[in-house]
């Protein structure tokens, strides 16, 4: 695969690398297919709504729109299984690649190493949380300093990898319900539609109010953030919302001299 | 001009007059005939007979039905009993016609005012007669023509049947008598507001002690699609009636030959046109759900899990963004100052923050 530069400069104005396009295509993916599922499966959930029938309509209605969230759906769940595979080869060649390169390989240093990887939520993210709270209450002028993933992106990340197992095993229950009551009593449907129909709500309104807040609403990001796209962050995205990896990757690509101080959105942005 | 006025005015709609000898329609056609009955009850007497003449008494005449109407102007009519025998004769049987046997099934059904013992029930005068459920009918009649079925009458069709059935009306009377009941007569949104007139009325359950089962229903994926223009997904009727069996006998679910009796519950949810390929265990499914702690503890308890799981989330983040966006203001002030050099790196300890990229 191709390698990325870490800091590039463009236009005068630094960017960081954040995400491949392995992982940008799987963004991709993930968005489309729950789009479509939300927009299949909430006319349904509101069927009562005016809204409703319009935009099941647009799906092709009570004949076709069932088929389409159920194709939508199987894609997020091989999503999920290719997610899944993608980020346990990333942990092997990273992680216990180089514990056995470096012959440290023991049961205590891999569970270490599973839980300093970059996704997985530690004890600095705790405190950044109090931090963020403290900062907004007006007890600290410093905003956090997060690490290359904050806990809020970790949320975000584990809003799905939480909802996924609990939509994707529900959904496929109620699609093959006939054969499912062979072997499983009727009232596990009962528990099925809830679990995929009140879990499907918590994902769409946290999409739609925190995520697309982060991304879309914030200030400094409306109308859209674009990392998303080129994979880079730029230099005042990290300052916001990553400064010690902004400080280290400084450090580490030789610009120790240039690291500009830490700031918050309003500051910078010059409103 | 004024000739082809009156003439144009008079056109026939679809030989509407058939049913009309006593040309009841001369006062009847118009929109606000109306009074004030002796109970102080707001009475419309207008006859639609467009739509009349879409139903299935459309052969009828008025009189028929209307018995106790000797002289015109008439006094005021008895309510029609729709039990009477007509002067139509079912052809199958060759017995002038009469709704009776319905009437009989009916009271044999959950909906029959009397007891096993033959005493009325409590509140008998809530349990309902014909005319409760039934507006005048209108047929729904299919079109199929080369494996594709529609809505209305199909041309092709019925020109076949009128080569040979060439008098009157004959064959569009019997092709739309036939082709509504291919399917069901009612658009299946209709029965469940029929059944809601009483089933949703607070009052009403509150005196028969029933849960609110139409907006259950409405809550299953069979209510949703329903409302989502579906006729596939079952209505009422379809749950509480044996197949094959007279839509006036609904039972309770305690008697024995209730098609939601618990021993039958399975073969009803099998029924040929629906989960037919479906185990037993499929009539464990629970329709009319009402999130009522003691008699469904397990959806109850899950849905208090997720509405606070989703209370919490929310909440938590609203917050914040709304903190945020205030912070945003005042981004330099501060109870407390904390200096921190701008380029240390805070690291709490065993952390590596090691980067994965490919």
């Amino acid at each position: 695969m191709a390698k990325y530069d870490p800091i590039v400069v463009k236009d005068g104005k630094r960017y960081f690398h954040r995400f491949s396009v392995n992982q940008r295509i799987q963004h991709v993916v993930l968005f489309s297919s729950v789009l479509l599922l939300a927009m299949t499966g909430f006319p349904l959930r509101h069927a009562e709504e005016s809204w409703a029938k319009p935009l099941y309509n647009l799906f092709g209605g009570h004949q076709y729109a069932p088929t389409v969230h159920r194709i939508a759906g199987s894609v997020l769940l091989v999503l999920f299984v290719y997610h899944t595979i993608y980020w346990m080869y990333l942990f092997y060649r990273d992680d216990i690649g180089k514990l056995r390169r470096e012959n440290r390989l023991t049961f205590r240093n891999a569970v270490k190493a599973f839980f300093s990887q970059e996704m997985v939520p530690n004890k600095k993210d705790l405190l950044d949380i109090i931090h963020i709270w403290k900062y907004l209450l007006y007890f600290t002028n410093r905003p956090p300093r997060c690490e290359r993933m904050s806990w809020r992106e970790k949320f975000d990340y584990f809003a799905p990898y939480w909802g996924i197992p609990i939509l994707g095993p529900a959904g496929m229950m109620l699609w093959w319900r006939d054969e499912v009551s062979h072997v499983l009593p009727g009232i596990v449907l009962n528990a099925a539609y809830i679990m995929h129909t009140d879990e499907a709500l918590l994902a769409i309104l946290f999409l739609f109010f925190v995520h697309w807040y982060n991304v879309h609403y914030a200030p400094e990001k409306f109308p859209a953030a674009k990392v998303w796209l080129t994979g880079y962050l730029s230099e005042d995205e990290m300052i916001h919302e990553h400064y010690n990896e902004y400080v280290k990757m400084m450090i580490e690509n030789g610009l120790e001299e240039e690291i500009k101080p830490q700031h918050f959105g309003g500051e910078h942005y010059g409103w | 001009m004024l000739a082809v006025g009156i003439a144009v005015l008079q056109q026939p709609g679809h030989v509407a007059e058939a049913a009309d000898k006593l040309d009841c329609l001369t006062c009847h056609k118009y929109r606000g005939l109306s009074r004030v009955d002796e109970e102080g009850k707001f009475r419309l007497f207008y006859v639609n007979n467009e739509l009349f003449q879409s139903g299935p008494h459309r052969r009828n005449n008025c009189r028929d039905c209307h018995t106790d109407i000797d002289r015109i102007p008439h006094n005021p009519a008895k309510a029609v009993d729709c039990l009477q025998q007509c002067h139509l004769v079912e052809p199958s049987g060759n017995v002038k016609f009469s709704h009776k046997s319905i009437a009989e099934t009916l009271a044999r059904s959950v909906h029959g005012k009397l007891d096993a013992q033959g005493q009325p029930k409590p509140h008998a005068e809530d349990y309902p007669r014909c005319k409760d459920c039934h507006e005048e009918p209108l047929y729904r009649p299919l079109s199929v023509f080369k494996g594709v079925v529609k809505h209305g009458v199909s041309e092709r069709s019925i020109s076949r049947c009128k080569s040979c059935h060439k008098s009157g009306n004959f064959a569009e009377d019997f092709y739309e008598h036939v082709t509504s009941r291919l399917h069901k007569t009612r658009f299946p949104l209709e029965t469940i507001e029929t059944c809601a007139k009483c089933h949703q009325d607070p009052e009403f359950r509150k005196r028969h002690k029933l849960d609110d089962v139409v907006t259950t229903y409405k809550h299953t994926f069979h209510g949703k699609l329903m409302l989502l223009g579906s006729e596939r997904t079952p209505d009422c009727l379809d749950c509480h009636v044996v197949e094959g069996e007279n839509t006036h006998l609904i039972e309770a679910k305690t008697v024995p030959t209730s098609a939601t009796h618990k021993a039958n519950l399975p073969n009803t949810c099998r029924a040929s046109d629906c989960h037919a390929r479906a185990g037993a265990m499929l009539a464990g499914y629970q329709t009319h759900v009402t999130y009522d702690r003691h008699k469904y503890p397990l959806e109850f308890y899950m849905l208090v899990f997720f509405k606070a799981l989703m209370a919490f989330v929310l909440y938590f983040f609203l917050a914040l963004i709304f903190l945020e966006l205030m912070r945003r203001l005042f981004p330099k002030f501060a109870f407390f100052k904390d200096n921190v050099p701008h380029h240390a790196v805070e690291k709490p300890k065993n952390d590596k923050n090691k980067k994965k990229e490919s």
